[in-house]
């Protein structure tokens, strides 16, 4: 399989990435508008339930752990988001023939950071969610520890790579 | 302390360009202006040796260990 070019996997892999991102953006457009919509939603519902005529369903009134969890959403889906734009732009270097620049070890070390920050995210929603109502649980998986840890070595490994090449290209 | 590249020197003396070296030595002029201009990280054998060739002069000519501009200036 070529490397660069049309059927290289590389192209498969921004294709892939590129899907990726649109459902990702519509996800991030929808909780944005699900952050506007859900306290009017609550007001509109509170005040229906002020009518002691009318039997409101408990699931309809929404809580301090329902907000919780759109926030909890909102930050995975903006990691997932970062993460996916810097990998494409990584994939992009590759595709003009020059991998191994600073800005692609920068790169994979702020979606190392990115990760970290989602991993952080994670135990910290999962902790407030045991004092609100929410379904946000605290897991956290070795494999995805390991993958943070790679993800850091290949940031390292790029930054070497990227002062090989300038030395390279720098010798006459 | 930095190696210090005097190739426009030896050029001046010699009463050649860049262009004209470039051309009898094989080393493209891009590549010759980052050595002339000190930007080069490193130079291979091969075309010190094709410079020295070519302007008839020892790599000393064209390389000075600088210490702190002492070693250059005490060549000048």
């Amino acid at each position: 399989m070529r490397a660069i070019g049309k059927g290289s996997l590389a192209s498969i892999l921004a294709v892939g990435l590129h899907i990726t991102r649109i459902i990702l953006w519509i996800a991030f457009i929808g909780l944005s508008i699900a952050i506007v919509i859900v306290p009017v939603f609550s007001i509109v519902v509170g005040m229906i339930g002020g009518f002691d005529s009318l039997d409101i369903d408990d699931d309809l009134i929404v809580g301090a752990g329902d907000y919780m969890e759109i926030a909890y959403h909102f930050v995975g889906f903006g990691v997932m988001l970062f993460v996916v734009t810097r990998l494409l732009e990584i994939l992009q270097t590759l595709r003009f023939g020059s991998p191994f620049v600073k800005e692609n070890a920068e790169r994979f070390r702020t979606v190392g950071y990115a990760l970290l920050i989602g991993e952080g995210a994670k135990f910290a929603f999962g902790f407030m969610s045991l004092i609100t109502d929410s379904d946000v649980e605290i897991d956290s998986e070795m494999i995805t520890w390991l993958a943070i840890i790679a993800v850091f070595v290949l940031a390292e490994v790029f930054h070497e790579g990227a002062r090989m090449k300038e030395e390279q290209d720098l010798t006459v | 302390m930095t190696i210090s590249v005097k190739l426009d020197r030896v050029l001046l003396d010699r009463g050649m360009s860049l262009t004209e070296l470039s051309e009898r030595v094989g080393v493209t002029i891009a590549n010759l202006s980052i050595l002339k201009t000190g930007k080069a990280k490193a130079i291979r054998f091969s075309t010190l040796e094709a410079i020295c060739q070519e302007l008839k002069c020892q790599p000393g000519d064209i390389l000075f260990f600088d210490t702190d501009g002492e070693v250059a200036d005490a060549a000048e």
